[in-house]
């Protein structure tokens, strides 16, 4: 459903994204997990088609974000970390708009927006213009946004900021759910619990490359066989570019770049599990 | 909050991509758009038709009042045109000039504001951002922006460029249909420079990212020297050959760009005067003209954004950034040295707001160009009173230069210190916690506003009356006037900001247009207007007391009157200056005195009376 081929991404000299080679199945739920300028932000936006490959190739449902990108962006619903909403809309007339986006027709539309509205705890604030709404509630409309075309893909970026407890389990749920009717979920999160308890697969990044990539039973056995925990795997994996020291953006590259200096001695002692496409 | 759903009643799609059908039609994505804007217009209107009427009716009157004077001006000034042009064809010919000239430099702002206004909503929207996710086509996501760009940037093309059509149109006694022509010719003549501009910022983005700037300030310069060049060639003759059938000839002869057939300022200007002239043959053939071209340069920035839109977004954001350290300015260390006397609180809070004025380019920017203009044309204002020595008129003059400069301030006020109190609002944990009253944020606010203003607005003054050459006591007169017009205004903009502030808003110029703005806006101006009158008007009555006795003054005012005449005028000024009894100089004195008095006593108050209000409101205030 999203695969990179050999993706590059680069900001002049600085390396972004070095080339991603990764493969999200229909009905997977991966999370990328990453420091403050690992690349993830770079990796989502070749995603969802707001920058091009500078190498290599990004496809979802087969169709290259490069050269397919209406087609490709259709299969896709995103949530991103700082999600955009027409304040002076209201929560209905967005739905529409991004449902009519998608290529639904009226009834369909009314359907999808009942439904979502349903999943996310909406209908009270539906009609109130989206300036009104708390983070949370703006958080969850553009959730339920980004589904209502039941995308065969979805993308989110820091899936849980700005949610109270309740919204967090909500959008759990959800996540878990779209996964398991065959849709890929591609998450990228700063939260390690999050993706300990969501996750079907695991991506470590740090400075434009994968240091880790494995199933859950698969970090859980190597965790144990190094009797450690995620936090510390994640800690010991990113030392030194964990986002309070030099970050990309520090180092003049933006704010989703990186410098890449992979760590042979890393790659050596934590080999890249196969991916299992 | 209605309970959400849990994992357990969550509805599942029906089959994973199943429902959409093939992608939305063009025409149905145009009106999906459409839809939308329409909704987002009508939220605002209503917003601010039942929350802000006080500054849509201060906007339509004073909007109404431009357009009226424009109108007005630009009518006598055809009216005038047709007295000393009696000849139609040399008539014609002027009026085609005159519009080729007007609209070929308009056209040449369009594009410039339109690439800029284009690149803002294209490259910096998050919005833009947005719906480049979704599957709108690109030329589609390209045309919304467009299309706002349109709008933007042509209101005040059709605010300028209406009045004087129509009085064209009066004076010439155009037929009916001249009128009818008016809008379709602006709309189609606006379109054509806004997608030229389209296309030059699409071009300029994806190919020199880096450089756009200077391409941005380069095309500017040129523009600028440009102008500069042609009204200084066009213009800069002496005033005796002034308005001389020879001079209009001659400075037809210097615009020769205007007729340039190529241009649609051209056929813009061509066909409206064909329909004042009734060929109404000409008229349609030039609209037509002028709508297929718009709608060629339309589709070819459409054109042009399928193919470059995405890939220069990719490209621009591809570009590695340049850090930005901030240093200790030395500026702030000399003002922190020169602010020593002041209770250290006071000081670091002026210090915050001034680095951060300094840091916003916006922000210093706008204040430096209009400073840099009223600069400019008080450096040159010699040059356009050359020939008026009257005393009372160069000091109606300075007035009037000491009124703009308040103006000016006034309208700075609004719109850098009015918001700094709302803006504080989001900032208060910090501010809150501190060990400080809160009347020290509102006195360093003031202290900011009061010294950042006096020096350019004293210095602005002191340079027209030097220029100017008035007398010792109306220079000082003048500078006790901005030192109160400074404070008042101060005190009038963190007054009205702590008593209405608006905790909602991040951008100053919103609160600036809000209810509270509106109010700092009209009241500064009363202040202004009260403040100067009081001083300007018995200044000038005692000038003119004084000037009306000199014997000369009549040959100052008419130069060039017949010898007899001035000796006459001597006999009967010397005598009047014997006859005027020495009660009136003084009650003249008294009453400059007096407008003197009241002017410090209104600036006491404009000062005083909006601070206690602002402290009292802040004092209270919950955040």
């Amino acid at each position: 459903m999203i695969e990179f081929h050999n993706v590059t991404r680069t900001y002049a000299r600085k390396v972004a994204v070095d080339g991603l080679t990764l493969t999200v199945r229909a009905g997977e739920l991966f999370a990328l997990l990453g420091p403050n300028g690992a690349g993830k932000t770079t990796t989502i936006k070749l995603l969802t088609g707001l920058l091009q490959p500078t190498a290599g190739q990004v496809r979802v449902c087969g169709h290259d974000l490069a050269g397919d990108v209406r087609q490709a962006t259709r299969a896709i619903g995103y949530v991103p970390d700082e999600p955009f909403l027409y304040e002076k809309l209201s929560g209905r007339e967005f739905l529409e708009f991004a449902a009519e986006m998608r290529g639904l027709d009226r009834p369909a539309v009314a359907r999808a927006i009942e439904r979502e509205c349903r999943n996310f705890a909406l209908k009270d604030f539906l009609d109130d213009l989206t300036e009104t709404y708390s983070h949370g509630t703006k958080q969850r409309l553009v959730f339920a946004a980004a589904l209502l075309h039941d995308p065969p893909a979805v993308v989110v970026d820091e899936p849980m900021v700005g949610l109270d407890p309740l919204g967090v389990r909500v959008v759990k749920d959800r996540l878990r759910t779209v996964a398991s009717t065959g849709s890929a979920v591609f998450m990228s999160t700063h939260t390690l619990a999050i993706a300990e308890e969501l996750a079907d697969r695991i991506g470590i990044m740090n400075q434009g490359r994968l240091h880790f990539l494995g199933t859950k039973s698969e970090l859980q056995r190597h965790l144990a066989s190094r009797e450690t925990s995620l936090e510390s795997l994640f800690l010991e994996m990113t030392e030194g570019t964990d986002g309070y020291g030099k970050t990309g953006e520090e180092d003049g590259a933006p704010r989703h770049g990186g410098n890449h200096q992979a760590s042979t001695h890393r790659q050596e002692a934590l080999p890249l599990p196969p991916s299992p496409s | 909050m209605a309970s959400p759903s849990t994992s357990a009643s969550l509805s599942l799609p029906a089959a994973v991509a199943a429902s959409p059908r093939e992608f939305i039609s063009p025409a149905d994505e145009g009106a999906a758009f459409q839809r939308m804007r329409r909704r987002i217009v009508a939220t605002v209107a209503w917003q601010t038709l039942s929350q802000s009427w006080f500054r849509v009716a201060l906007v339509a009157v004073l909007t109404g009042l431009l357009w009226s004077g424009l109108f007005w001006m630009f009518l006598d000034g055809f009216g005038f045109l047709r007295t000393i042009i009696p000849d139609v064809d040399t008539r014609v010919r002027t009026v085609s000039a005159v519009f080729g000239t007007f609209f070929a430099a308009l056209m040449v702002m369009l594009v410039f504001s339109s690439g800029i206004i284009l690149y803002g909503s294209l490259f910096c929207s998050k919005e833009t951002a947005f719906l480049l996710t979704t599957p709108a086509r690109t030329e589609r996501v390209f045309l919304h922006k467009f299309q706002e760009a349109l709008l933007l940037s042509s209101w005040g093309f059709v605010l300028l460029g209406s009045p004087i059509l129509l009085a064209y149109g009066v004076v010439a006694r155009a037929s009916w249909y001249y009128y009818v022509l008016l809008l379709p010719y602006l709309l189609a003549f606006i379109y054509i420079p806004v997608a030229i501009g389209a296309i030059l910022c699409l071009i300029v983005v994806r190919h020199i990212p880096n450089g756009r700037m200077m391409v941005v300030i380069g095309g500017g310069v040129l523009f600028l020297v440009g102008a500069v060049w042609l009204a200084w060639s066009t213009l800069g003759a002496t005033e005796n050959e002034l308005l001389t059938s020879d001079w209009f000839q001659r400075v037809l002869g210097r615009l020769p760009f205007s007729e340039r057939r190529l241009l649609p300022s051209w056929w813009l200007s061509s066909g409206l005067l064909g329909a004042s002239g009734r060929i109404w043959s000409d008229s349609v053939l030039f609209l037509v003209l002028m709508i297929s071209n718009a709608l060629f340069f339309r589709q070819l920035a459409c054109w042009t954004a399928a193919r470059l839109f995405r890939v220069s977004y990719s490209g621009l954001y591809g570009r590695p950034q340049r850090r930005r350290r901030a240093r200790s300015h030395r500026f702030d260390r000399g003002l922190s040295a020169a602010l020593a006397f002041l209770p250290v609180t006071t000081r670091l809070l002026i210090v915050k707001d001034l680095r951060l004025f300094r840091r916003d380019p916006l922000q210093w920017l706008q204040f430096l160009i209009f400073l840099g203009l009223l600069a400019l044309y008080f450096l040159n204002i010699r040059r356009f009173m050359s020939g008026v020595n009257y005393a009372g008129w160069v000091n109606m003059i300075s007035f009037l230069n000491l009124a703009v400069v308040g103006l000016l301030l006034s309208t700075f006020m609004t719109r850098f210190v009015f918001p700094l109190i709302s803006l504080e609002g989001r900032r208060f944990w910090i501010l809150g916690l501190l060990p400080m009253r809160r009347d020290t944020i509102l006195w360093s606010k003031l202290l900011f506003a009061v010294g950042g203003s006096i020096v350019p607005c004293t210095s602005l003054v002191l340079l027209s009356d030097l220029i100017l050459g008035v007398p010792r006591l109306v220079v000082f007169s003048h500078q006790v006037t901005c030192v109160l017009l400074c404070l008042g205004l101060s005190g009038i903009a963190v007054g009205l900001g702590a008593r209405f502030p608006n905790f909602r808003e991040q951008s100053p110029s919103r609160i600036a247009a809000g209810f509270g703005g509106t109010l700092n806006l009209v009241v500064s101006t009363l202040y202004i207007v009260t403040v100067v009158l009081l001083t300007a008007v018995p200044t000038h009555f005692y000038l003119a007391a004084e000037d009306s006795a000199s014997p000369s003054s009549l040959e100052k005012v008419m130069p060039g009157i017949d010898k007899q005449a001035n000796v006459q005028w001597h006999r009967y000024s010397t005598s009047a200056q014997a006859d005027q009894p020495s009660e009136v100089q003084w009650w003249l004195k008294l009453w400059w005195g007096a407008g003197s008095l009241g002017s410090i006593l209104l600036g006491s108050i404009a000062t005083g009376l909006p601070l206690y209000v602002g402290f009292r409101a802040f004092r209270r205030m919950d955040f």
